[in-house]
């Protein structure tokens, strides 16, 4: 077998000589694919020529190491490397660079050799230091490189005397003759027999062969009549690997009965078992049987693998011991008839939808070429992790260039006033002293900094929300241009609440708890939260999108004495697949984003038991920077638990800090600062993270029962920040708090104090309990993990401990109030409103037919179809109703309490397509979106709840961030249209969310999000029997569009589709809309109304459409009347006049504060005079025949389009619709 | 009178227990919810209840196979006091994931110690889970007592593994033993189901697995058409068909139920 190897060089290159010519001569089965040198005058960029071989300098200098590293990987990443070898390159590699190029052994691929038997003398003079120490024997060691400098596993040995009369000089020359021997002969046995043999284990033995017996593979086959996919045979694999060394698996009958009984259905599938040398028979079965290409998956060392979990306590369920461990994969038989280019062409279009290589591994095997051999077949992915860290000491006495360096390198993603607010705290005498006194050095220890940059990181602090912001409005007059803003959160958002808040004694926790809590009825409460899960989502979408929604469920849980989650709501922001930049390698494509989220939010939805009630999907190439997930819960919260509130939490000094569900991991640090930066190439691996709904689905149930037996005083989630922030934050309830590392339960050792604090490994809710034995009880009978690990105080300090000796002490005011209150500017220059003409319309139909098959406005039903939205038995308005299940309702209606007859109404507003104009309008209709959906259900206004999600480009000014100071004015611009709105619509924020860099940029292209405002709600509707869906209902009804705004063709979908600029903006009428919409609630309550349906995206044609959609009934319009429904008062422009003069920009002009209504002719009189005063306009009726038809006056022919054809159109494929590998 | 008592399992990923009790409260039973760790640890519990429900869920994830590891556990602790229970006539409903797990465990169609296990549910042939309500067929030749007086209803299916397969084709007696123990049949093809099967029965009658949540509808407003149905004077359009005994009677879920409550007496 031959090796691909890229060798980094600085300076002459002997080694790379000696390879290159063992290469030469046949003796190394290897390609140097490229050589890479950080020194452009390196000699040995020249030898490399020399042979032949790609040369490349990238000079390290003036570069950050991360930057350097950055473009070396680039370059890495165009050739498929198995080894990189390190001949003489003086820098040191990052643990992210290593990362690249990890196994599934955990061992890193990269190989050097060091001149002294390490580990004596390393470092950058080998030679020097031995022949200084004046040793007798020196030597030369060829290793695997590991996160520390010179040492990791080694690979070989040799040693060679200092003679009498050496020199340096001739001791040097000795040791080199041994380098230039010695390591092309490793090389040479890497490339014969793959590494496993050569890496030492502490006894002694060769790491591989002994463990490579006892581990069992299986393949569970699903027989013919059974597979899925002609294309495609996908089945589970399995590793069993026993502890005993020796064991041998294989040769226990009853043991394999087990498995059998265990792992297969007797009737549909058979299992077939291989030791490890016996793979290759798997093989040439398959080539017999026609496949051409064999593939396997396994996930990565680590990794969450909830299959195996499974299996795992299956295998304890029958009486095997815990001590064999279990690892799944899937394998992959495909025929020649799928067209593979190759292998590698194999891998590429397996790639995200069946594998991710950010937690997957997966080799491809041609079954055409010869028997493979052994080491091309994946083994148990063990994680082997070198001997973590200990505590450093992080002395801050250094430049601020040093102090920047610092935050870089270990992803605090810190500022440098914060470094410095940091250095002056722990600069103070007092807190020296107190230091000392509990022996601890004067500079923060790592998991001090660590803790701090958690908790001051944008995703737990909010700076940005709470900075002092200079604004700028050049469209004021003068005098009036310049405002300070202190803080946008307290101005806008927590000021509109506080305005409202005396009309609204059933706010019972705003701001405060993980999630807003509103009083429902004498009994409970319902709680309220929208969550973001961007970043991870753009790295590893599944995963991203599973935890997001697992994540948000948490939050609920922990908000007051633990809360039931509902029901979900799932808003996703996409670019168009076409969107995809295939010049940024690092970006996933926009398909593989697409259909990775949808399948984690089918899996965390599912299989919680939470119905997904809800949610919408928007299209808008900016997304291709980011996309944007938001998950949302709704949760159900006793109004009292054993006597006291159970919206507010009770810990109180001496109660245990217990944690309870998953283990922690290596998995997700980092995740709050990491999502408080752009996107980058380095951005860490273990940020990504698979959830586990089957573990949490066992601790929620856990957790209520525990409620409801009264053993919690305070509960709250490990979400971002893990324990730094969950025990920080309920410190605050009393005071103070201490844990002990030593009690902590970890999935594998290895993890540095620092990982266990900030690790954010899912399904673990953190709990403060007074009767640890009682909770033990009934964690064993929920099968949850629980352990005491602290106990919360009133020391004034959060604090970390290990064997009982601190590890961190933090002034809780410091760490929570110590953050500098950053200053920001921002200039507003008005409205954009640049306009070209309008093109004469096209054919109505076609134009119709186009808008309905749009993916921003066609139906969602296989999304839909694939998430349970009627588990917990609480649905009355889904989101497809009417007699055909197709009516896209506005939004949901669910019974909170089953057998009650009041129910929940849950909606979302949305409008980024607004904000290139005016983030303002785009916040009000954002909020008029949320409101009117609600209102068009039957929810009474005067109930509503709001949250805000507010998700940005990076509005902080940087070197590559040039336009900032705009992004910012657009935030103030959204903040203000928020507050206007909030106070118009009396409709309070309990809750929100702000994610505010979501931006991606790789060095080269800098690329934003457009701003986007969710605006989520929440509402009453008094008797569900009164909820009303969107369909119409009966021939002969009246149909009406009632209006309390002007549309425009600004950032509406037939000017995207056609491609036409306007400057014709929307508007809305605040306190007429307002109006509208309670006339509107009385109407419904009174059973006036039959249908009512939000125009929005596609206007009043899709309206319409959509309403004949869902019923199977058509529609009469009248012409002239639907143009005068769209006539301004003040006309104010050309184009404003040009809308309501002809049909289709009357139609498909879009615009906030209208509704389509339809009403019993019986009812016309009444609704005239409920409505006097407002824009009320019968526009036709709804007819038997399923057709729209569109009337326009004696001397010309009406439109008439099937409702049929209507249907097709707007049932078309969306991105979502993945029919697996398509060949 | 007294109510006849109905347990519910809950715990280990099971997900729909909390409605199902609720409707099995509003079909005339006392239901208790019992964590299946209680429930496995008090084998005795069987003599105190007139009706054991496994409710649909994900347990232990789907993993493996839908209700595989549930199955296990139970068979290894409670098989047969299972058997017992089921041969003295007690009623036993598996729902959906409940459904699979009395397959698994080898308790339908046939219930008898040492039966063989002849079916498998496995994952619908479109490979995707799938949430829709469906027009389901009651077989009239049925004799067991929980679809009395229906005929064709409507109800939800929410599985992504529902595809019921017969394991020897080729052994027309088996497929024939099959057919006979159908209960439901959907009346279009929604996941590739052996004679569109979607509910069994065991030769008695008092074991029923059903792939269709009757517990989701024993309510009106439940029905995706009910606001459609509810203001119109007649039916319109396509799609499933108006119900007959909306508005006064009671939905189907809650008829199958009440049937149970009934056999019970």
């Amino acid at each position: 077998m031959s090796i691909n190897i890229a060798i980094l060089v600085s300076g002459r290159g002997s080694n790379l000589e000696a390879i290159l010519r063992a290469i030469k001569d046949g003796d190394l089965q290897a390609k140097a694919q490229v050589v890479i040198s950080n020194n452009p005058e390196a000699l040995a960029l020249h030898i490399a020529r020399k042979y032949g071989v790609h040369a490349v300098a990238i000079a390290s200098k003036g570069l950050s190491r991360q930057e350097h590293e950055r473009l070396v990987l680039e370059e890495l990443s165009q050739f498929d490397i198995d080894f990189v070898v390190l001949a003489g390159y003086m820098r040191i590699l990052s643990p992210r660079f290593l990362q690249r190029f990890r196994d599934e052994r955990g061992f890193f691929r990269v190989i050097n050799i060091h001149p002294s038997l390490l580990p004596a003398f390393p470092g950058v003079s080998g030679y020097d230091d031995a022949f200084q120490a004046g040793v007798t024997v020196s030597g030369v060691t060829v290793h695997l490189a590991d996160e520390k400098v010179d040492h990791g596993p080694i690979l070989a040995q040799e040693s060679f005397p200092r003679m009498e009369n050496d020199t340096l000089d001739t001791f040097k020359a000795r040791g080199l003759a041994v380098e230039h021997r010695i390591y092309p002969d490793v090389l040479a046995k890497i490339a014969g027999g793959g590494l496993a043999d050569l890496i030492k284990s502490p006894n002694g033995h060769a790491g591989g062969t002994h463990k490579e017996q006892s581990v069992l593979c299986l393949a569970v086959l699903p027989r013919a009549g059974f597979r899925q996919d002609k294309n495609l045979v996908e089945f589970p694999l399995y590793w069993i690997q026993a502890d005993e060394p020796g064991q041998s698996l294989a040769d226990d009958p009853k043991f394999l009965e087990t498995l059998a009984d265990i792992l297969t259905d007797p009737l549909i599938e058979d299992l077939r078992c291989a030791l490890p040398g016996q793979r290759g028979e798997w093989v040439k079965d398959w080539a017999l049987a026609g496949f051409r290409w064999w593939a396997e998956r396994q996930f990565l060392p680590g990794v969450t693998d909830n299959l195996a979990h499974t299996v795992q306590e299956a295998l304890e369920l029958t009486g095997l011991p815990a001590s064999i461990k279990v690892a799944s994969g899937t394998g992959f038989l495909l025929p020649d008839s799928a067209s593979f280019a190759g292998l590698d062409d194999v891998a590429q279009r397996l790639r995200y939808r069946y594998f991710h290589p950010l937690t997957d591994r997966v080799l491809v095997h041609d079954l055409t070429q010869d028997k493979p051999a052994q080491e091309r077949f994946l083994s148990f992915p063990a994680v082997h992790l070198p001997e973590p860290k200990p505590v450093e000491i992080m002395a801050l006495d250094v430049s601020d260039a040093e102090l920047m360096s610092l935050s870089r390198d270990r992803t605090l993603a810190l500022n440098l006033g914060e470094m410095k607010a940091i250095r002056a705290h722990f600069d103070q005498g007092n807190v020296r002293e107190k230091r000392q006194v509990r022996g601890l050095p004067p500079w923060p220890t790592d998991v001090e900094l660590e803790v701090i940059a958690q908790t001051w990181s944008e995703h737990c602090k909010h700076k940005i929300f709470n900075a002092r912001i200079k604004h700028t409005d050049l469209s004021k007059p003068e005098a009036l241009q310049k405002t300070s803003i202190n803080s946008l959160y307290k101005t806008f958002v927590q000021a509109a609440t506080k305005k409202l808040s005396s009309e609204r004694t059933d706010l019972l926790s705003v701001f405060v708890d993980n999630a807003g809590v509103v009083q429902w009825d004498d009994e409970w409460s319902v709680c309220f939260k929208v969550e973001t899960h961007n970043s991870p989502s753009a790295l590893e979408p599944y995963g991203g999108a599973l935890t997001g929604i697992l994540g948000v469920n948490r939050d609920i849980l922990g908000t007051g004495l633990g809360a039931k989650p509902i029901c979900n709501t799932d808003i996703f922001c996409f670019a168009y697949p076409s969107a995809d930049l295939v010049e940024r390698p690092s970006m996933l494509p926009t398909e593989a984003i697409i259909q990775g989220v949808r399948r984690g939010v089918q899996d965390g939805g599912n299989k919680s038991g939470i119905p997904t009630v809800n949610g919408a999907v928007f299209f808008h190439d900016g997304y291709r920077a980011k996309p944007l997930v938001f998950c949302g819960t709704v949760g159900l919260l006793p109004l009292a638990v054993s006597g006291k509130s159970g919206y507010q939490k009770h810990t109180r000094p001496g109660d245990i800090v217990v944690m309870a569900g998953g283990r922690i991991g290596k998995d997700g640090i980092h995740g709050a600062t990491f999502s408080s930066e752009a996107l980058h190439e380095g951005s860490p691996v273990s940020a990504v993270q698979i959830g586990d709904p089957f573990t949490q689905k066992r601790l929620a149930d856990f957790v209520l029962e525990a409620r409801d037996q009264g053993l919690m005083t305070g509960i709250t989630d490990n979400g971002a920040g893990g324990l730094s922030s969950s025990v920080g934050e309920m410190a605050e309830l009393t005071g103070g708090a201490t844990i002990e590392l030593n009690n902590i339960p970890l999935k594998y050792p290895g993890l540095a104090d620092y990982e266990i604090v900030i690790s954010e490994s899912q399904e673990r809710m953190t709990l403060a309990t007074t009767d640890f034995a009682s909770l033990q009880e009934l964690a064993d009978k929920h099968h949850v993990e629980i352990t005491a690990i602290g106990e919360f105080n009133s020391s004034g300090y959060f604090e970390v401990t290990r064997d009982g000796k601190p590890v961190a002490m933090l002034d809780l005011s410091f760490l929570h109030g110590g953050v500098p209150v950053l200053e920001l500017a921002s200039v507003w220059k008005g409205a954009g409103q640049d306009a070209s003409d309008i093109p004469p319309a096209g054919d109505l139909e076609e134009t119709l037919l186009a808008l309905l098959s749009h993916p921003n406005i066609s139906s969602r039903e296989t999304v839909i179809r694939q998430y349970d939205h009627e588990v917990q038995g609480a649905s009355v308005v889904k989101q497809l109703m009417g007699p055909a299940q197709q009516a896209p309702c506005d939004a949901a209606v669910i019974k909170p309490i089953l057998g009650e007859v009041g129910a929940i109404a849950l909606s979302n507003g949305l409008c980024p397509q607004l904000s290139a104009y005016d983030c303002y309008l785009m916040a009000v209709c954002a909020v008029d979106e949320a409101v009117r959906n609600a209102v068009c259900v039957g929810a009474d206004p005067a109930s509503l709840a709001l949250l805000d999600n507010f998700c940005w480009p990076d509005p902080v000014p940087s070197e590559r961030n040039a336009d900032a100071q705009t992004k910012l004015a657009q935030l103030v611009r959204a903040c203000e249209g928020l507050f206007d709105a909030v106070l118009a619509y009396q409709a309070p924020l309990i809750s929100g969310k702000d994610s505010m860099k979501n931006d991606f940029d790789d060095g080269v292209v800098r690329i934003s999000i457009p701003p986007t405002l969710l605006v989520s709600a929440i509402g009453r509707v008094h008797d569900a029997e009164h909820a009303i869906t969107m369909e119409f209902k009966s021939p002969g009804d009246l149909i009406y569009i009632a209006c309390a705004g002007d549309s425009g063709l600004a950032g509406t979908t037939i000017a995207a589709m056609q491609g036409w600029e306007s400057g014709l903006l929307p508007s809305l009428d605040l306190t007429g809309a307002a109006r509208l919409y309670n006339l509107v609630h009385t109407a419904i309550k009174n059973g006036w109304i039959e249908s009512c349906h939000d125009v929005s995206d596609g206007g009043l044609g899709v309206a319409v459409a959509e309403c004949a959609i869902g019923s199977g009934l058509g529609a009469e319009l009248h012409a002239q009347k639907v143009m005068e429904s769209v006539r301004r008062e003040q006309s104010g422009s050309d184009e404003a006049t040009t809308v309501d003069q002809r049909l289709d920009l009357a139609l498909f002009s879009e615009g906030p504060g209208r509704l389509v209504i339809s009403v019993k002719p019986d009812h016309k009189k009444k609704l005239a005079e409920h409505f006097s005063g407002t824009r009320l306009i019968e526009i036709g009726n709804v007819t038997q025949r399923a057709s729209l038809l569109i009337v326009h006056g004696k001397d010309h022919a009406p439109d008439d389009i099937s409702v049929d054809r209507l249907t097709r159109a707007w049932k078309a494929r969306l991105p979502f619709d993945d029919d697996g590998i398509r060949s | 009178m007294k109510k006849p008592r109905a347990l519910v399992l809950c715990g280990d990923g099971i997900n729909c227990d909390g409605e199902t009790a609720w409707a099995l409260e509003a079909a005339g039973f006392e239901p208790a919810r019992l964590h299946t760790t209680s429930f496995l640890d008090n084998p005795e519990t069987l003599s105190q209840i007139q009706l054991l429900v496994i409710p649909g869920g994900f347990s232990f994830g789907d993993e493996i196979a839908s209700g595989k590891i549930l199955a296990l556990k139970i068979k290894r602790k409670m098989r047969d006091a299972l058997t017992a229970f089921i041969g003295k006539g007690g009623l036993v409903i598996g729902i959906c994931n409940g459904f699979q797990v009395l397959v698994q465990m080898g308790l339908l169609p046939f219930s008898e110690p040492g039966a063989p296990r002849v079916v498998s549910l496995t994952r619908n042939a479109e490979g995707r889970f799938v949430n829709r309500w469906v027009e389901l067929d009651v077989k009239p030749s049925n004799r067991s007592p929980f679809f009395a007086s229906l005929s064709r209803i409507h109800l939800p299916i929410r599985h992504g593994e529902g595809r019921l397969a017969v394991g020897n084709a080729q052994d027309t007696n088996a497929a024939a033993e099959v057919s006979r123990h159908a209960a439901l049949h959907y009346v279009e093809d929604v996941n590739g189901s052996h004679e569109k099967i979607a509910a069994l029965t065991n030769t008695k009658g008092n074991v029923l697995g059903l792939m269709p949540h009757p517990e989701a509808f024993v309510r009106w407003s439940q029905h995706p058409a009910w606001a459609s149905w509810s203001r119109q004077s007649a039916a319109h359009g396509s799609g499933l068909s108006r119900h007959p005994q909306f508005p006064d009677g009671p939905p189907d879920g809650l008829v199958i139920l009440k049937n149970a409550r009934k056999a019970v007496d």
